[in-house]
């Protein structure tokens, strides 16, 4: 098969790409080590938070058997993004934490501290019902919670000129400011959930042909569902915590990959991570080409692209009915 | 810790299921033994399909399933899942899945954590479609079969299980004739192989062809248990469906060639 030599490629080119592109000038060999050691995180970030997405999609649509799924449905990534608003308005406003705290850490901390919140509520309410369209519901309530929370934020914020701009950037997402300290942080929560969603990825081949037959098969269906919830929630915490909230990656992704790397979650899992890391590096690079007073945030470059490319594919999958 | 070519029976006591508040299965006893073929008859609504996904531990039950012994409920999914294999009337799988990955995924249960494929899991899934009829049908996307060919996959998967048990919901349905008694004499070769069969049917002369004995149920309730040929007998019948029994009155069918088998 190859598929994973493209997608080396690709991230090659990416790789190369993201490095080189953007609005600082390489020949000024002062500046030159700063720039590229921005990009380079950037590029890190940008290539973390996307592989934890679409591996994010790939878990919650094998779970909820629904291509329409993307990671946001448990509400998880509204709890994040809450979060990391909440804690960049406590210091912007009272100057909570900058004691104890470096300042750049509070957003992710944030984030992790809102998606475990709305995780809690999720587990919960799957403990007390032990049910799929249950789990959703909740997710789908929480969201939606979670939401109008933020925006209540969101117009808080703007008392602050700048405070309300760095609230607004972050909810629409944002690779730029990502630094070492962020990246440390997610690196291993984000490595460890991509792990665990491959173990778990036997299991959801299983699910594919519903919880019963599942289980009847000798999958813990029950487990799945749990584990499955947890390990999706990391997974969309660390892409937020770098990269702020983005859409469209953990729906597109598996979509764009299985008619190549085919149902199975081994092998749609691996790609669906290298894909998604690849697919979120190009769209940052377009954010910097697009010329703008101020980049385009990287959130609406994904839903531009996104959107149109998902169309597409859904009229080619129709067509070979390779979904029913 | 038994493998596939362990013999084993499964015995049921007390078994009664509440689903919505509703009692659907009182107090049903059973017992089912290797190189046998057990039909569960009923009309409609009896709870034919609740026992069997009772047996198969899909439901909460009250009572004692028992499989050479042990409790089931005492079973890790897994476990049982290696005894007891069971086999929907159709499979709610959608994704474009090939026939061989279907029947491939009645291997997760000898799977271990990192597995890729191993020599053993290849020939299960070999002799598991061979057995069905299903080889011709290796390559073929699932979803795209015919009624009649969906089946014989699944039954292919749960043999690849190596399970000796296995619990099939209504397999006859929605097959023609001949697909109908393809199914028919798959299961009869199981049994040969001391396989322990437990089926549900709706057609009763398709009970008589096919199965050892018979367990009647009415309203959640047994009704009779015995031989089928005693248990699908004008009495029974009559006090059952509400309609009179006549042999030999149907139109029979056999294959027409041998070559299949």
């Amino acid at each position: 098969m190859r598929l994973y030599p493209l997608l080396f490629l690709l991230l090659f080119v990416a790789g190369v790409l993201a490095v080189l592109v953007g609005s600082g000038d390489l020949t000024d060999p002062v500046l030159r080590d700063t720039f590229l050691k921005l990009r380079g995180y950037r590029l890190a970030a940008a290539f973390l938070a996307g592989a934890a997405l679409a591996v994010g999609g790939v878990v919650v649509q094998g779970l909820f058997r629904n291509p329409l799924a993307s990671p946001s449905v448990l509400g998880t990534t509204a709890g994040a993004s809450f979060g990391g608003q909440v804690a960049l308005l406590a210091y912007g406003v009272a100057g909570v934490g900058g004691s104890f705290i470096v300042p750049e850490m509070l957003v992710p901390i944030g984030c992790f501290v809102g998606a475990l919140g709305a995780l809690a509520v999720l587990l919960l309410f799957l403990r007390v019902t032990q049910d799929l369209l249950a789990l959703l519901l909740t997710g789908f309530v929480l969201s939606a919670l979670f939401l109008s929370l933020s925006a209540f934020v969101t117009s808080v914020a703007q008392e602050t000129w700048e405070l309300g701009r760095a609230v607004v950037s972050f909810s629409l997402g944002s690779v730029s400011g990502t630094g070492p300290r962020q990246l440390a942080f997610a690196l291993p929560l984000i490595a460890v959930a991509l792990v665990a969603c491959w173990f778990w990825g036997r299991s959801l081949d299983l699910l594919l042909s519903g919880e019963e037959e599942a289980q009847s098969m000798g999958a813990n269906v029950g487990a799945v569902r749990w584990w499955s919830a947890i390990w999706v929630s990391v997974l969309v915490a660390g892409a937020v915590s770098v990269g702020g909230n983005v859409g469209f990656v953990g729906l597109v992704i598996p979509h764009m990959l299985r008619p190549f790397a085919g149902t199975k979650h081994r092998r749609l899992i691996p790609a669906a991570a290298l894909a998604g890391g690849i697919f979120l590096v190009g769209c940052d690079i377009v954010a910097r080409l697009v010329p703008s007073r101020s980049e385009i945030p990287l959130g609406v470059v994904t839903g531009l692209i996104g959107a149109p490319l998902f169309l597409l594919l859904l009229i080619r999958l129709r067509r070979e009915r390779a979904y029913a | 810790m038994r493998n596939g070519d362990g013999h084993s029976s499964l015995r049921a006591q007390g078994v009664s299921v509440t689903l919505g508040g509703r009692t659907v299965l009182h107090d049903v006893g059973l017992e089912a033994n290797p190189g046998e073929v057990l039909a569960l008859l009923g009309p409609n609504g009896a709870g034919k399909s609740t026992l069997l996904k009772a047996l198969a531990g899909l439901l909460p039950y009250e009572g004692r399933v028992e499989i050479a012994g042990v409790d089931v409920a005492s079973l890790s999914p897994r476990t049982r899942a290696k005894r007891v294999s069971y086999v929907p009337q159709r499979s709610l799988l959608r994704s474009a899945l090939s026939v061989e990955e279907v029947v491939a995924l009645g291997r997760y249960v000898h799977g271990g954590s990192f597995g890729g494929m191993s020599n053993n899991d290849r020939d299960a899934i070999d002799h598991a479609l061979e057995t069905a009829h299903a080889d011709v049908l290796r390559d073929r996307i699932f979803t795209q079969l015919s009624v009649g060919e969906q089946q014989r996959v699944l039954l292919a998967r749960a043999l690849a299980s190596n399970a000796p048990i296995l619990l099939l919901d209504e397999p006859t349905a929605a097959l023609d004739v001949g697909e109908g008694m393809a199914v028919l004499r798959l299961i009869r070769t199981l049994a040969a192989r001391k396989h322990t069969l437990i089926v549900v049917l709706h057609d009763l002369a398709d009970a008589r062809s096919t199965t050892d004995r018979a367990l009647l149920l009415k309203e959640g309730r047994v009704v009779e248990q015995g031989s089928t040929a005693d248990v699908v007998s004008p009495g029974p019948i009559r006090d059952v469906y509400g309609v009179s029994l006549i042999e030999n009155a149907r139109i029979g069918f056999e294959p027409a060639d041998t070559d299949t088998e």
